[in-house]
């Protein structure tokens, strides 16, 4: 049986770990090796750099840190960010990427998911999408850019598209929790997890162990995207993986 | 000791190259099949897709082949692991035919199977020297031999009951990712470059 995972996302820029509060107010926390390779030894399963600011030098930048990361992480590693192309996605694979997130560039054009499945297979390709709920009833709409553009898109059926295009993966991010730290969107997750047949990550809003156990139990996430409250060490990956194991979650046990 | 990685042109090595770079091992990341097979030990990786690899590996198909059959330590991963083995569903080409059997599609859970996995009713001596429970798996693929006696371990996903890994001599395959599976896969690695080195 698969273990559901813990991902650990460093937003990187510059070269440096920054961490935004709904997408705005940035601050530095750090090294991107140091702290890959720190939360590999704490069990994290998985890290996902994601260069937030995307230009054409920092996505030279985030090249260099993706390199030097995967010659000292031996856990999967997803780059996403300023990914335009099946040949960026080539580039960044080839620079040490394992999978690689692709989010504005998917909207403006989908078959770059399908160009980039059909070259090096789904299980590297993972539609990132951003939502933003509206109004009342269950209905969340994809934005792009950051958060910063509103599109037509509705996201659970934009997870649907994304999926038929050969997205392997799912990085959810809710954008009305990302950085509140007052628990993940249950019913974005559940409604994305249901509507699609590959494996979702869940992110945005993580307060405490106590939300990613919430994430992956009732919001049914196979994995669950944390940050903040690791970098501000308000926890750490192994008491989140202590709290899953012990409500009996399957977990990747770290010696 | 020369250890070549063959490059299908598609994936990320480095952390293959790092977990493979000890014990005095000299790797190379080989981009010409015929040059690969003459090694010490040949390593094929696992990103892509069976087609475009297959493709790649063609010109020199024959030449990986007697090599490995005449004992080269070989270790395939994921889908080097698939290339092992005659054909695949995925696509076109033909592997190297050490073991008689197809790749086919993951049925029985959400696909491709991606994250820690187990690793179930070990029978080999690299995993004594290098024990591992889970592993991360990202597959859509799995091999099915023509006969099990090759299977040194198994995994499951949902329903499905797949390979995990399988000996035929010298030659390992492993259809997860031992250089992404954190330190106990790192270790694998280094037992089975200890053991081609005897």
């Amino acid at each position: 049986m698969l273990a559901r995972r813990v991902v650990v996302c460093l937003d990187v820029q510059g070269g440096r770990v920054v961490k935004g509060e709904q997408f705005v107010q940035l601050r530095d926390v750090g090294d991107p090796v140091e702290l890959a390779t720190r939360y590999e030894r704490e069990g994290a399963d998985e890290i996902v750099f994601l260069d937030i600011l995307a230009t054409a030098d920092d996505q030279e930048t985030m090249l260099d840190v993706a390199r030097r990361t995967a010659e000292r992480l031996f856990i999967p590693l997803t780059l996403g960010g300023g990914i335009r192309s099946a040949d960026d996605v080539a580039l960044a694979l080839r620079f040490g990427a394992d999978k690689v997130s692709i989010n504005s560039a998917a909207v403006s054009r989908p078959a770059v998911l399908a160009e980039s499945a059909a070259r090096f297979g789904s299980q590297c390709v993972v539609a990132s999408i951003d939502a933003k709920r509206e109004g009342e009833a269950e209905r969340w709409r994809v934005y792009t850019r950051g958060g910063r553009t509103r599109t037509e898109l509705d996201a659970v059926e934009w997870a649907r598209t994304c999926v038929a295009h050969g997205a392997g993966e799912i990085l959810l991010t809710s954008i009305d929790r990302d950085g509140t730290r007052t628990g993940y969107d249950l019913e974005l997750t559940r409604a994305v997890v249901a509507a699609v047949d590959v494996p979702v990550v869940a992110s945005g809003g993580a307060g405490s162990a106590a939300d990613v156990q919430e994430v992956l139990d009732d919001g049914h996430a196979d994995a669950a995207l944390v940050a903040g409250i690791l970098h501000d060490e308000q926890t750490t990956v192994r008491a989140i993986k202590q709290l899953l194991a012990s409500t009996g979650l399957p977990v990747r046990a770290v010696s | 000791m020369r250890v070549s990685v063959f490059d299908y042109g598609a994936g990320n090595l480095h952390s293959l190259a790092k977990a493979l770079e000890h014990d005095g091992a000299f790797v190379e990341i080989e981009t010409d099949p015929a040059r690969a097979a003459r090694t010490d030990v040949l390593v094929l990786p696992g990103v892509g897709a069976f087609g475009h690899a297959a493709s790649r590996m063609a010109s020199g198909v024959a030449d990986l082949r007697s090599a490995v059959r005449g004992g080269l330590p070989c270790l395939g991963i994921c889908l080097g692991m698939q290339l092992l083995f005659d054909a695949s569903d995925e696509g076109p080409g033909v592997g190297l035919g050490i073991f008689p059997g197809r790749v086919h599609r993951l049925e029985g859970g959400r696909v491709p199977q991606i994250g820690w996995n187990t690793i179930e009713g070990a029978n080999d001596p690299l995993l004594d020297t290098a024990p591992m429970t889970t592993a991360y798996y990202a597959n859509s693929y799995v091999c099915r031999p023509d006969d099990e006696s090759c299977v040194r371990a198994w995994s499951t996903h949902g329903t499905a009951r797949f390979p995990a890994l399988v000996r035929a001599g010298r030659t390992i395959g492993v259809q997860f990712h031992p250089e992404k599976s954190s330190a106990p896969g790192v270790e694998l690695v280094r037992a089975f470059l200890r053991e081609a080195a005897q």
